[in-house]
């Protein structure tokens, strides 16, 4: 019986591990409006699953499971089922230092130990005891220290490693891997202990192609030492506050480089200039950087862009005195710059239109209004635009009328008022429109109608009363919604209770509503979760939510019902409520 | 019982186990063997041979094929599984796809 050679290694690509059955500790808790999409998908599986025979071969991983302390050696299995069980008892989280020791030399190819609980330096010996099958190992959140390292010099054909948040990890324990040439992908999030000079281990690592030193405040300068590792794509230094424009320089050369995140570091538009080569480039996130429309000088000859943050950076309408001395290297633009007089000061913008190809555009929270608008008009392939927290009004909404592939649109807090909505009547691509903003009334629904497609609506602080609510009615396929400005009452419910595809509902802050909302909105069966916050629901209420069987998430703060109120209701009959206030 | 719908297991000891062919096609290895148009031996005579599997281990396969059909009728069972088996048993269901 030979051992099937076939890997399943298909949590390679999960390096972040949402998908854990072990429970990670560094999640961050997710608001609302994240609860329905990460909620929904596991229930439909346990239904699918139910009915699904286990074959004998999970039987008897089980079994083994159950009677791991039985067990001495595994070694005489073949390799595929050794993993197979070890996965299991990860998964289980029934694998300690000891029942571990069954696992010495199994040729095990994937260890994945992230954020288990108890794994340190003890357990190195067994994992390095993999030798050369090893070649995916991950010891997230562990306490294994510099000395542990040293183990893995036997597994030469390692090529994923993860160590993030390995606090005991410094760079003596980064030179113990340095002769790991294999490696592919290196992740080493949140390490405070790793410097410049440490990072010199990472020179030889010749055929990393990922690397992530994530919230590392102390590797400026370090980067010179990856200058020579050009099958790099992806680096992220993001939250490096340390990161300056000097370190840019040694990425200039690393043309393979398809993502790069520097968000949140001291990069400028000077430091941006380096950049100019990365010709492959698709991903690129600015977020938090202190760079103006300048920097598109550099970012408009990137045309493999596809994704581009350029969140909370110093952007605004008037970014491009530097342009006057740019006319002789584009003079095409000054022909068709005169177009655009009325906007004299955004020029920059203009050179945005260059990314033909960019698919998302994060442009929130800079000091930017509607004149950087019209630039966007040429971005035909735009499907998700940020635009948030910014100065864009009604009027720049024009120019996106024609961005017909737009998916996505987050207008929230801008000044967009009812009458700019029109403009976006022709969006029909558009699934996602936050329209969170005060001045966003009733009238403006009207133009919404024909958006059918829309799956997620928030009007959040919009003022919204019972009338605006019947433009709705035909949003069938809203999936999340929210309607909190505080205008709604009963009557308005009534328009809400028949869009039958809603699994996220927040009519939270809404003070006139009452049970009888509570009683309307029971035959929307795919609510996962549910706020009516602030209103006049009672305990009586609660009945009516009984049929509403796939409740995970239950918010009535601030209403005439109290923790144990809502506990009786998840006895009687909402076993999936997880998640309820009171609590 | 037709001969036709009978399938004979044959274990490494020369044991020979006579069950439903509808319970034997639960292991995808054996459906293959008695399915496949390229005429194995085993589809014509309705005969598998496992030289590997002891006649214990392919007794215990043999009850969980039947427990597999019982279960995707309604009747959710437990399985035992010994667990001096346990090791033996995950090595030949890898081996039949079950």
């Amino acid at each position: 019986m030979g051992a099937a050679c076939s890997r399943k290694r298909d949590q390679l690509d999960n390096v972040d591990g949402f998908d854990r059955g072990v429970s990670g500790r560094y999640c961050k808790s997710g608001s609302s409006k994240w609860l329905a999409t990460t909620l929904s998908r596991p229930i439909l599986e346990i239904q699918r699953e139910k009915k699904k025979c286990p074959s004998l071969l999970e039987l008897c991983t089980h079994k083994i499971r159950e009677d791991i302390d039985n067990y001495v050696s595994f070694s005489t299995l073949p390799r595929d089922l050794s993993q197979q069980i070890f996965n299991e008892l990860v998964k289980s989280q029934r694998l300690t230092d000891v029942s571990l020791e069954a696992f010495r030399d199994c040729a095990l190819q994937d260890l994945y130990l992230g954020d288990y609980p108890g794994v340190n330096e003890n357990w190195m010996d067994v994992i390095s005891s993999q030798g050369s099958s090893l070649l995916s190992l991950d010891l997230s959140g562990s306490d294994v220290s510099d000395p542990g390292l040293i183990y893995l010099k036997d597994c030469v054909n390692l090529q994923d490693l993860n160590l993030n948040y390995c606090d005991q990890i410094s760079d003596r324990g980064l030179k113990h891997i340095s002769g790991l040439s294999n490696l592919r992908s290196l992740t080493f999030r949140r390490n405070s202990a790793i410097t410049a000079q440490g990072m010199a281990a990472l020179s030889g690592l010749v055929n990393l192609m990922k690397l992530d030193l994530e919230k590392c405040p102390g590797i400026h300068g370090g980067l010179i030492h990856i200058k020579g590792l050009t099958k790099l794509e992806s680096l992220s230094i993001k939250w490096c506050n340390c990161i300056t424009d000097a370190d840019m320089k040694p990425l200039s050369g690393l043309t393979n480089l398809k993502s790069l995140q520097i968000s949140c570091s001291k990069v400028t538009d000077f430091g941006i200039t380096y950049l100019k080569g990365l010709q492959n480039l698709s991903v690129l996130n600015l977020e938090g950087c202190p760079v103006t429309a300048s920097c598109f000088d550099t970012l408009s000859v990137l045309v493999s862009l596809l994704y581009l943050n350029l969140s909370r950076c110093n952007l605004s309408d008037d970014g491009c005195e530097k342009l006057s001395s740019k006319f002789h290297i584009y003079p095409f633009l000054v022909c068709r710059v005169k177009k655009v007089l009325r906007w004299p000061l955004t020029y920059g913008y203009f050179l945005l239109t260059e990314l033909g190809n960019l698919k998302v555009l994060n442009l929130g929270f800079n000091d930017i209004s509607d004149a950087c608008l019209i630039h966007l008009k040429g971005l035909q392939n735009l499907k998700c635009l940020e635009l948030s927290d910014t100065e864009v009004g009604s009027n720049g909404l024009r120019y996106l009328s024609g961005l017909c592939k737009l998916e996505s649109i987050n207008l929230s807090f801008t000044v967009v008022s009812d009458g700019g909505l029109r403009e976006l009547s022709g969006l029909t691509s558009l699934k996602s429109l936050n329209l969170d903003a005060r001045q966003i009334t009733d009238a403006g629904l009207a133009a919404l109608t024909s958006l059918t497609g829309l799956t997620h609506l928030d009007l959040f602080g919009a003022r919204i009363t019972d009338s605006g609510t019947s433009h709705l009615r035909n949003l069938k396929n809203l999936r999340s919604l929210e309607i909190c400005g505080g205008g709604l009452t009963d009557a308005g419910v009534k328009n809400i209770k028949d869009l039958s595809s809603l699994s996220l509902l927040n009519l939270s802050q809404n003070c006139n509503l009452t049970d009888k909302t509570l009683e309307m909105i029971s035959g929307l069966t795919g609510l996962i979760s549910l706020n009516v916050s602030n209103s006049r629901v009672t305990s009586a209420g609660l009945r009516h939510l009984k049929p509403l069987k796939n409740l995970r998430s239950l918010t009535l703060e601030a209403c005439k019902v109290t923790a144990n109120d809502i506990r009786r209701l998840q006895s009687a009959g909402l076993p999936n409520l997880v998640n309820f206030r009171p609590e | 019982m037709k001969k036709e719908d009978t399938v004979k297991l044959i274990s490494a000891e020369g044991m020979e186990f006579v069950i439903d062919k509808e319970a034997a096609m639960v292991s995808q290895t054996i459906r293959n063997m008695l399915t496949s148009p390229g005429g194995f031996a085993e589809a014509e005579h309705g005969e598998v041979t496992f030289p590997e599997i002891s006649a214990v281990i392919l007794e215990k396969i043999c009850q969980y094929f039947y427990w597999s059909l019982q279960y995707s009728r309604g009747k959710e069972t437990e399985f035992h599984i010994e667990p001096e088996l346990t090791l033996e048993l995950m090595m030949a269901a890898n081996y039949l796809h079950t």
